[in-house]
């Protein structure tokens, strides 16, 4: 017992620290966020909403917020289209390309950002297909670089259901192929796709070096927004980014909510 | 041939590997017939070849003398019960029965009065509204049966139905399903490896080895005539002595064959004042040393050693013979009747 109190009190120790590690940079940045007069104190002399204000007064930063969310809403969304149907045809009629799609979707980790949008620039820049610069581009390269997330997950989620195995049972009962996937299969893997869709959209919507160097000329996402900011205020770029962690935040926590309330069901 | 269900010569290959090897079965309308065999040997491809979940390389499929094979499963009005059950987990026990009625276009007033009536066959009225996780391995089971009968459909396959139940479970279902089968009448094949579960339920039994039926037969048949050494080791405790273990035992023998099968229970231990009794009415007695006595229940089961062959033999267990331990000598009665030739493999 005593043996077990003394571990517990070393692991809460060093969570502390790394709590303390990981979050001291935030809330020095929350901190300076909300900072009137900040020089020579511990902490600011006085405080303000300023540059919280004239975040949201500028229209520049609620058109880069727009900006994110539509291009990262439509590259998801075009992903489910494409992948929902594909990774449940793979998965319950050609089991067998598996490995071959494994290999294929984790071509995304293995090129790094900056070389994968030098080569999506040289490639498209010229030629048959003239797309850079524009969104075309980008949402061709989102889609692409949520692949892995997109595939595991619906992959997982049609493997927990056992959907081969539903769709023989439906298919058994007179249900047609397209029908059982829509009244069997479907609705068992929403909360999966659900989880995946929000993880893929929360990876966009952090996601720089692709965005910077494929579009940052021609379209500010809120990325692209947030780097040219840094150099003009400190106060307004730490407001940017307390904003844009809290988005984020809101994203992940909704991700985790998902997440337990479906393990929880397989469970129960 | 006008039975019910007819395979004729059902073959199925994965890659070169026949998995089913010219299986020919016939099955009259009513019956309830058993696919025994240990796992590998082909039984479940033979139910999802007849379902229609795997293609066929030869031999065909008839159903009431329509041939099955270009039909999609969901043409072929068989009905199954998968080893998982397979419930859709989005819908409750009610609605997971009613699916094949929808899917078939039923009106709503005669599906839920069909799905009453299944619920009520399986005696699970008050689970309707329950979904399949907050049901019972058992009550799933069940669920997954009425959802396959719910439909009619011509013939039944179970595959390995109660092999994830515990053995209190398994036998209440299968007097159940037995029970239901017969009320319904409904042609039933039924895969499993359990050979008490074969001999208890069904019609008939064929036993399958490396994808072919070695012997088929009704369970008495079965049971007390195993042809082959696979038919007699699988179908229990039987004793398969070589013939010059045989020969051993019972000093002349009758036939040619090499192998030889004698029922555990017909091997008596006798007391000495028994063996003039005994010799009289034609059995032999050989000396013995017991090796393991272990109880099973009802019955008392000894490995005895009699001059280097080792037997095993069932005694009722009625208090007679407790005072036989380990390592005691005993005198067997072997009855030269019970001694069954068996055939080679592949014969």
């Amino acid at each position: 017992m005593t043996e077990r109190n003394g571990a517990g009190w070393g692991h809460r120790a060093l969570q502390s620290m790394l709590l303390v590690y990981l979050l001291l940079p935030l809330a020095a940045t929350a901190v300076y966020a909300f900072a009137r007069e900040w020089q020579n104190t511990l902490l600011p002399k006085s405080w303000t909403l300023d540059w919280f204000g004239s975040m949201f007064r500028d229209t520049r930063f609620l058109e880069a917020l727009w900006n994110s969310l539509y291009l990262c809403a439509i590259s998801v969304g075009l992903s489910l289209i494409v992948m929902i149907p594909a990774v449940f045809v793979l998965t319950v009629y050609a089991p067998r390309l598996e490995s071959l799609m494994k290999g294929i979707v984790v071509l995304p980790y293995a090129v790094p950002g900056v070389v994968a949008a030098v080569g999506l620039i040289r490639t498209y820049s010229s030629g048959p297909i003239d797309i850079s610069g524009t969104t075309y581009l980008l949402i061709g390269a989102y889609f692409v670089a949520i692949l892995p997330y997109m595939y595991q997950g619906i992959r997982n989620s049609l493997l927990t259901v056992s959907a081969p195995e539903l769709m023989q049972a439906a298919g058994l009962l007179g249900a047609g192929p397209i029908r059982a996937f829509l009244t069997v299969v479907l609705p068992n893997i929403a909360p999966g796709i659900v989880v995946s869709t929000l993880l893929s959209f929360s990876v966009l919507f952090g996601e720089f070096v692709l965005t910077n160097m494929l579009v940052g000329a021609h379209i500010q996402t809120i990325q692209v927004y947030l780097y040219q900011r840094v150099g003009e205020s400190g106060h307004l770029a730490s407001a940017i980014a307390i904003a844009y962690f809290v988005f984020i935040l809101i994203v992940s926590m909704a991700l985790m909510k998902l997440g337990q309330r479906r393990s929880g069901r397989g469970k129960g | 041939m006008n039975s019910y269900l007819d395979l004729q010569g059902i073959r199925k290959n994965y890659g070169t590997t026949a998995v089913l090897d010219d299986v020919c079965l016939q099955a009259a309308e009513g019956e309830l017939v058993t696919l025994l065999g240990p796992s590998g040997c082909g039984k479940s491809t033979l139910l999802r070849c007849i379902a229609g979940l795997a293609d066929l390389n030869g031999g065909r499929i008839l159903l009431q003398g329509r041939d099955l094979e270009r039909l999609a499963p969901r043409q072929r009005e068989v009905g199954m019960v998968f080893q998982s059950y397979a419930l859709f987990p989005n819908l409750t026990a009610g609605e997971n029965i009613e699916y094949g009625l929808r899917m078939r276009g039923d009106s709503k007033r005669s599906r839920q009065r069909r799905t009453e009536e299944l619920l009520a066959l399986v005696d699970l009225e008050e689970k309707r509204d329950v979904y399949p996780h907050h049901l019972s391995g058992g009550q799933q089971q069940r669920i997954a049966l009425a959802r396959s009968l719910a439909v009619q459909p011509k013939l039944l396959l179970l595959d390995e139905p109660l092999s994830a139940l515990d053995a209190q479970i398994r036998k209440n279902l299968r007097a159940e399903i037995r029970n239901i089968q017969k009320r319904l009448n409904m042609t039933t094949l039924f895969v499993t490896h359990d050979q008490e579960e074969a001999l208890t339920m069904s019609d008939r039994v064929c036993i399958m080895n490396k994808g072919r039926i070695v012997q088929a037969g009704t369970p008495e048949e079965i049971y007390a005539k195993p042809r082959t050494e696979f038919a007699a080791r699988f179908m229990g405790s039987y004793n398969v002595l070589t013939r010059p273990e045989a020969m051993r035992l019972f000093g002349r023998l009758e036939g040619s064959s090499d192998s030889f099968a004698l029922r555990p229970e017909s091997v008596k231990l006798i007391r000495p004042d028994e063996e003039e009794g005994a010799r009289a009415g034609g059995k032999r007695i050989v000396e013995g040393t017991v090796d393991s006595v272990s109880v099973l229940g009802t019955i008392l089961r000894y490995t005895v050693d009699s001059g280097g062959v080792r037997l095993t033999i069932d005694v009722l267990n009625d208090g007679r013979s407790i005072g036989i331990g380990e390592r005691g000598s005993v005198r067997l009665a072997l009855d030269p009747s019970q001694l069954l030739q068996l055939e080679q493999e592949g014969a």
